[in-house]
Parts: C-alpha cells; sequence; structure tokens
C-alpha cells in the first residue's frame, strides 16, 4: 500500500534522512524504531508532505505522492497524529473532530447550513470510539493530556483514513496508560479496517503490537522485518538495543 | 433550518435590542440618530473585520482599505456618473471585494506578521493615489455633499436605512459563523499546520474568507456615504484601520456580536469626550493599555467568561 | 495632468542627489526600527512618534540656547538622547511586562504608545508649524551638476554612512551588540546562557528609539515640524523595512535607497504622483520577493 524509496533530507549540512527505506501492506500495523535522531519524524513528516524530500519517492497506492501538498495527501487517505498533541485549543472537543469529518466530507466551505446538524453522527462515533463521549463539549485546551493523545486520534480518524499515521502515540504516558492507548488503536484498526504506521520509542509497545519493525539509526534504514528476524538481528542490536 | 440557530435564546435579546432601536429616533434628539446611525456602519465594518481577525486568525492590519474603498466607490459613481443611485450601492462591495481579492491574494502566501505589513503596504498604495489624485477623487479635501435618495438622505431616513442593511448583514454573518466554513475558519485560526494535514487548503480557505469579509467592508462604506454625505483619505489611511483593530479587541475577538459592543463603546467615548477635550487620542491609548493589560479577552468576553456558558448561548447561539 | 519638465542630466543628477540624502534620513530611521524588529520580532509603530519628538525636542533645545548655530549642534546632540529617555520611561514601566505576551499584544501596545505620544506632543508643543534654522556653515547651497544643491543635504550625505558604519561596528563588533543580534535569533538560548533578555530588549529598543529621534532631529531643518510627521514617517519605515527584510540593517539601507531615488525621480517625470512611486516600487519588489529583498534576520 505505501512504499518509500530511497529517501534523502538535509538541513544544511545536518543528514536528517540518509537513504530511508519503507514498505507497508494493507492492514498491517507497521513500526518504525530507532534512537533519538534517527529521523523518524522528518521520514513521517515527508510522507505527509510536512517537508518536501531532497530525494526520493513516496507510494502510495500505486500513486506518487511525493511532491503533494499536506492537504492533497490527506485527501488521498493517508491521516495522521502528531507527537505533540497538535489541536484546535478554543474549539470543543466536539468541534476538533467534526471540523476533520467536515473536511473529509469535502464540506469545510459550505457557508449557509448550520454546522451543529452536520455530520453528528461520525463525529459522535468517533468520540465514542476512543472515550471521549463524556468531553465533548468541554474546551479541547482545558483538556488533560491524556484525552489531549484521544482527541489527537479522533482529529486523524474524522478524515476516515486508509492508513493512520501515528508519531509517538504513548509518549510521556504511564505503563497503563501505554496499553490502554495501544489497545484502542489495534481494535480501531480491526473495526475500521485501518493500515496503521507508527514510531515509537516504548520496545514493549512495539514488539507487542507491530506486524513489521522497520529499524532506522542516523537516517538510513538498517532493516525492515517481522518482530523475531529484528530481535534476533545482530546488526539492530549493535545499533540500538544492546550498544549505543 | 433556521429555526436550529435562531432560536429564542440566541436571538432573543438582540431581537428586543433591534426593536428597541427600531422605535427610538421619534424620541431622542436628531444628534443621537446621528450617533447612532453612525455606531451601526462602524459596527459593520469592526464585524467585517473580525470575520478574518477574531474567527480566521490573520494579521489584517489595513482592512480599512477595503472600507475606503467600497465609500469611494459609491461617492464617485453617484458624483461622477449619472447612473442610478442602487447601482453605485451595489457597486461598492463589489469593487471593494475584488480590492480584496486581489490584495487578499498577494497576502495569502505569507503569514502572520509578513502577512500585516504587506497588507499595509498595499493598502497605503490605494492611499497614495487617492490622496494625490486631486482631480477625481479631491485629495486631502475627499467629496462632499452627494446626494442620496430622498427616503434615505435625512437623518432619521439614513438611521433606518443602515440599521436595517446592519441587521441583514448581522444575520447572513451569524451564518457563515454557524456553518461549516465558519467552524473551519476559526480551526484555521487555531492551529494552521493541523487543517492542512486534516486535508483543508488553508490558503484558498483564508483567501474566500478575505473576499467575504471585505464585500461586508465594502457595504459598511456605502453605508457611510448615506449617513455623512462625504468621503475622505481618511478611510483609506492605516491609522484608522488600527482604530477598527482596536473595536474589535475591546469587544472581545473571540465573541460573535463583540466587535458591535466595541464599535458602540469607541464611537460614543470619542464623542463624549471629543466634547469635553481635544486629546481623544490619548485617552483612546489609554483604554488600548489598560485594554491589554487587564482585558485581553475585550469587554464583551470578560462578560461571558464571568457569566459563564449562559451568556455564550445568548451571544454563539447554541453549544455544540 | 503635467508631465516634468525636459529632463536633462543635470536634473538627473541633482535630483538623484536629492533622492540620496532623503534616503539617509529614511535610513537611519528605519535602521533604527529595523534593530528593535529584529530583536523583538514587533515593529514599533510608535517610531514614527519619537521621530517627531527628536525633530520638536531638537527645535525647543535650540530655542533654549539661541537659535543660531550653538543651538542647532547642542540639540542635534541632546534630542537623540531625551528620545532614548523617553522611550526607555515607556519600556522600563509598561513594555517589559508584556515580553512573555503573544506578540500581537506587544505591536498593539505600541499602537497605544503612538496614541499618546502624538497627544503629549500636542500637549507640550501645540498644533503649531515650528521650524529651525540649519547653522551658518550648512545654509545656502553648492552647485552640483549645474544645479544648485542644499550644503545641508551634502551634510546628510556625510552623516548617513557614518550612522551606518557606526551601527555596523556596533552591531558585529562590541559584546552587547553581538548579544542583542544573538537574541534576534535565538532568545531562548540567550536566556539560557545566563544573560538577563529583558535587559536586552530595553536596549535594543531604546537604541531603536535613539536613532529615531536623530532622524527627526537631522531632518528638523528641512521640513516644518508639525504634528502629522509620525504618521508620515511610520509608513514609510514600514515599508522599507518590509521591502528590506526584517531585522537586516543592510536591508533597511537598501529599502531606503529605493524608497529615496524613487520619489526623486517621481518628481522630474510625474510631480503630481511623485508620493506613489515608492509604492509602486514596494508593490513590485514585494511580488517579486514577498520577505524582502534581503534575509530576514529570523
Amino acid at each position: 500500500m505505501l512504499q518509500v524509496e530511497e529517501m534523502y533530507k538535509s538541513f544544511d549540512d545536518f543528514k536528517a534522512v540518509n537513504g530511508a527505506n519503507l514498505t507497508v501492506e494493507k492492514g498491517e500495523l507497521v513500526a518504525v524504531i530507532g534512537p533519538n535522531g534517527a529521523g523518524k519524524t522528518t521520514l513521517f513528516n515527508m510522507i505527509t508532505g510536512q517537508l518536501k524530500p531532497d530525494r526520493g519517492n513516496v507510494i502510495f497506492n500505486d500513486e506518487d505522492i511525493s511532491k503533494l501538498p499536506p492537504y492533497e495527501i490527506c485527501r488521498k487517505g493517508i491521516a495522521r497524529s502528531f507527537q505533540i498533541a497538535n489541536i484546535f485549543p478554543r474549539l470543543t472537543v466536539f468541534r476538533n473532530v467534526q471540523v476533520s469529518v467536515l473536511s473529509q466530507q469535502g464540506k469545510s466551505r459550505n457557508l449557509f447550513h448550520p454546522a451543529q446538524e452536520l455530520a453528528v453522527e461520525e463525529t459522535k462515533s468517533i468520540l465514542e470510539s476512543v472515550g471521549l463521549s463524556d468531553k465533548a463539549g468541554n474546551t479541547a485546551g482545558s483538556l488533560a493530556h491524556g484525552d489531549q493523545r484521544k482527541l489527537e486520534i479522533a482529529i486523524a480518524l474524522g478524515n476516515d483514513p486508509e492508513l493512520l499515521i501515528l508519531d509517538e502515540p504513548t509518549a510521556g504516558m504511564s505503563p497503563e496508560e501505554t496499553a490502554a492507548t495501544m489497545e484502542l488503536i489495534k481494535q480501531l484498526a480491526n473495526s475500521r479496517g485501518l493500515t496503521i504506521l507508527f514510531c515509537e520509542h516504548d520496545m514493549e509497545v512495539v514488539f507487542n503490537f507491530a506486524q513489521s519493525i522497520m529499524v532506522m539509526h542516523l537516517g538510513l534504514t538498517i532493516m525492515q522485518g517481522e518482530p523475531d528476524e529484528v530481535r534476533n538481528s545482530s546488526r539492530v542490536q549493535e545499533c540500538y538495543l544492546g550498544g549505543a | 433550518m433556521f429555526r436550529d440557530i435562531f432560536n429564542l435564546k440566541s436571538v432573543g435579546p438582540l431581537a428586543v435590542v433591534f426593536i428597541i432601536l427600531l422605535f427610538l429616533p421619534p424620541i431622542i434628539p436628531r444628534f443621537y440618530i446621528y450617533i447612532l446611525a453612525v455606531i451601526f456602519v462602524t459596527a459593520l465594518v469592526a464585524m467585517s473585520l473580525n470575520m478574518v481577525v477574531g474567527h480566521g486568525g490573520l494579521f489584517q492590519f489595513h482592512h480599512g482599505a477595503f472600507y475606503g474603498v467600497g465609500a469611494y466607490t459609491v461617492a464617485l459613481m453617484l458624483t461622477k456618473t449619472s447612473l442610478p443611485t442602487w447601482v453605485g450601492f451595489v457597486a461598492g462591495p463589489i469593487i471593494a471585494a475584488l480590492v480584496g481579492l486581489l490584495i487578499g491574494a498577494f497576502c495569502v502566501r505569507l503569514t502572520k506578521l509578513y502577512f500585516g505589513m504587506l497588507q499595509i503596504s498595499l493598502g497605503s498604495l490605494i492611499w497614495a493615489i487617492a490622496f494625490r489624485w486631486y482631480s477625481l477623487t479631491g485629495g486631502d479635501d475627499g467629496i462632499h455633499g452627494i446626494t442620496m435618495p430622498s427616503i434615505i438622505s435625512s437623518s432619521k431616513g439614513a438611521y433606518y436605512f443602515t440599521l436595517i442593511v446592519l441587521a441583514i448583514c448581522l444575520i447572513v454573518m451569524y451564518m457563515i459563523f454557524k456553518s461549516p466554513f465558519g467552524a473551519t475558519l476559526q480551526a484555521i485560526r487555531d492551529n494552521p499546520e493541523r487543517c492542512e494535514a486534516i486535508g483543508i487548503n488553508v490558503r484558498r480557505h483564508q483567501l474566500i474568507a478575505i473576499v467575504i469579509a471585505t464585500f461586508f467592508a465594502g457595504i459598511a462604506g456605502v453605508l457611510f456615504v448615506v449617513v455623512e454625505g462625504s468621503v475622505f483619505p481618511d478611510l483609506l489611511f492605516w491609522v484608522l484601520s488600527l482604530e477598527i483593530f482596536i473595536m474589535c479587541l475591546l469587544g472581545g475577538w473571540f465573541t460573535f456580536a463583540g466587535p458591535i459592543l466595541g464599535a458602540a463603546i469607541m464611537i460614543s467615548l470619542r464623542t463624549f469626550v471629543g466634547i469635553h477635550t481635544e486629546y481623544w487620542t490619548l485617552i483612546l491609548g489609554i483604554i488600548l493599555i489598560l485594554l491589554i493589560f487587564f482585558l485581553p479577552e475585550g469587554v464583551w468576553g470578560y462578560i461571558l467568561e464571568k457569566f459563564g456558558r449562559q451568556a455564550r448561548e445568548v451571544v454563539e447561539g447554541g453549544s455544540d | 495632468m503635467e508631465f516634468g519638465q525636459t529632463i536633462t542630466i543635470s536634473a538627473l543628477g541633482s535630483q538623484f542627489l536629492v533622492g540620496l540624502s532623503r534616503a539617509m534620513i529614511l535610513f537611519i530611521v528605519s535602521s533604527g526600527m529595523s534593530f528593535v524588529l529584529g530583536v523583538l520580532r514587533v515593529p514599533n509603530v510608535a517610531h514614527g512618534s519619537l521621530y517627531m519628538i527628536g525633530a520638536f525636542s531638537a527645535f525647543s533645545i535650540s530655542t533654549l540656547f539661541g537659535g543660531g548655530s550653538t543651538g542647532f549642534w547642542l540639540a542635534l546632540i541632546l534630542a537623540p538622547f531625551v528620545v532614548a529617555l523617553v522611550s526607555l520611561i515607556a519600556e522600563r514601566t509598561l513594555f517589559c511586562h508584556l515580553y512573555e505576551r503573544e506578540h500581537l499584544m506587544l505591536l498593539l501596545f505600541t499602537f497605544a504608545l503612538m496614541l499618546i505620544l502624538g497627544d503629549l506632543v500636542k500637549m507640550v508643543w501645540g498644533a503649531d508649524y515650528r521650524s529651525i534654522m540649519a547653522p551658518e556653515l550648512l545654509r545656502g547651497s553648492v552647485s552640483v551638476f549645474d544645479s544648485p544643491f542644499p550644503r545641508y543635504n551634502l551634510f546628510l550625505l556625510i552623516v548617513g554612512p557614518l550612522v551606518g558604519i557606526g551601527l555596523w561596528f556596533f552591531s558585529n563588533k562590541t559584546k552587547i551588540g553581538k548579544i542583542a543580534r544573538a537574541a534576534a535569533v535565538d532568545r531562548e538560548m540567550v536566556g539560557a546562557i545566563g544573560i538577563n533578555v529583558s535587559w536586552v530588549f530595553a536596549f535594543a529598543f531604546v537604541l531603536g528609539c535613539f536613532l529615531a529621534g536623530l532622524g527627526g532631529a537631522l531632518v528638523s531643518p528641512m521640513v516644518s515640524i508639525t504634528i502629522g510627521m509620525d504618521h508620515d514617517i511610520i509608513i514609510e519605515a514600514f515599508l522599507i523595512v518590509t521591502i528590506g527584510g526584517l531585522g537586516n540593517m543592510w536591508g533597511a539601507l537598501v529599502g531606503s535607497l529605493i524608497f529615496g531615488l524613487t520619489q526623486s525621480f517621481g518628481v522630474l517625470f510625474w510631480p503630481q504622483f511623485a508620493i506613489v512611486f515608492p509604492y509602486i516600487a514596494v508593490v513590485i519588489v514585494l511580488t517579486w520577493r514577498p520577505k524582502g529583498l534581503l534575509k530576514s534576520v529570523w
């Protein structure tokens, strides 16, 4: 479904991504791991269009999306959540998700129909599926950190994507919250038929949930394979798990 | 459909105010009728600015340029051509919106401060041309003695005309505010990057908002000519634009109706302070500083905070 | 609409010099604004008011000392410091408390300051036109390109570059200048290494206003000193800084040259609309390079 080929990106002299490759099959849960500074977020930013690669291609469903702006990439069926909660602080929780659904329905520019009548069912169902129904009327900026992360994901779901990209979904969470979030993600993937690509630092999460793992180091893809392969690979152990 | 957003809670108080205003002219002195008419016009231009600033997050620093363009268009059409009055009235907002589209297209390529400074530059160009083109625009003197159709040329006539136009515009603006377009615009204000990521073409959306807002500014410009019977280059000068900005801030720019209150307070203060001292500008500066330090949410915003959700529903017409 | 008189080499050369000397005043004023914009990331809307106070102070100081040559030179030296003092007071009592707030609030504060200072000037000096005479040394004109060229303008052509060099030296070679430049790029970093960022800002603001006052004092013998001066110069400074590149001193120079020269040549070609030419130049520059000709400091 998603193919990332030979991606390169430098910022002045700093080579953030230096030859990254990634394959994501439909319906899979794929994880990207690597130490801090390995280039994971930069890679994600290039896939979703926030950054343009210096070299390389991103192919999604047989279409080259490398040069498209973020909003068009989103329309193709890719949604993402951000590492730091990137929500709409002054709007209510309900509105946060509704805006996303309206965008997906192509109704963002609808001028004369009251918004509160549109996309209500879809929004409610998304809020229910992440467990935020009771907070629908709250201002997003006033939510607790954990709830903001849930809202993060809910907004991305509003786009009814085929591929959901999550940037460190459990960052800063306690073990219980982490487990709950990952369960939620897995559940959403199953119930909505989503393909999931995420990057993480928490190894337990990765090895418990991912079906395919891509390992990055210093901007380069070391390998991609099933969890056991990765666990047993000496190259990976050398540069990441065991060593430096 | 209308029933949902125009329910008794949201419309009630404003409708009451409207009805009171309808019955005022016979019982108050002519001077007050004039001042109220000025407030109506200013409220409209402030509301139109708030559409892009408070709801859209754009640094629209020279909104007055579009207000002035609307006013000058109708003034020129009425004095230099023999076209019927209504043509001028219609041309005003349309030309203002066209200029808004042109300038907006330049400015949306940039963000925040750059957007604002570029707009001041472009707006000032229009001012400079109007200021110097004496034969056409009367230069520094402006154009005076513009005659209106007799129904609206009297004090009361102008009052009712502006009140009704204002009411209609407010209804339309409210519908836009409550529409998906308005919701998306506010989302763009809060987080444009996230909007791009959820499939919204932010620039186009902002540009459309600018065109709508400048259209309303153009209507306000026409109303200005109806009330005052003249135009001056000051309408196009950036200082006025910043004053309108302050009105939005004063009223509360994250609310819907705040700017109306801001305009009312400003005009009233200016009129009555002006009677006692010539240092209105100093007072305005002090008010602004007080606002910045103590009331950044504006007067109406403050009231809403204090009286909570109930008051919010009155003005913003129902929760989600 | 009449177009200019026959355009001779002499007229071109003469207008070139006039435009150049006007550009020097613009440069001094806008470099101050640019400096503040670079460090605080806020355009100081009150910059024009401080320029105006510089001119009025120069008038008062000069009158105080007899109105002759001594008066002028003393005014030129002291007026900028008066302005610097005014700006320091405004900064330390009110402005500095807003540094943690969003930039829009800072901008609105400078607008409030402009409104207040404008009326204060009216209160202190009244609404009449004032004027100052240039000192003996600089009165009259010399013949350049077969046209009379005011000696005072020649003076400006010397002072302008001197101020520019001084400012450059100051930003690049002195410790405090370098700190200010660092704060422009990354204020958190500067704070993290133990420097009081608030004082850096205060310093930058006062220096910028000093330059505005200097510009006002320098222009005082050339124009009528009046209460509309703030509005006129602030728009010009804004535009110059925008086309030059935000916070960039060389940008302020380039912008000032473009502004001054297009206006003076405009006088030759189409006197009635001479003031429109700089605006058109601005539009052209900004279409081609929306972020300004030179790199912005941040």
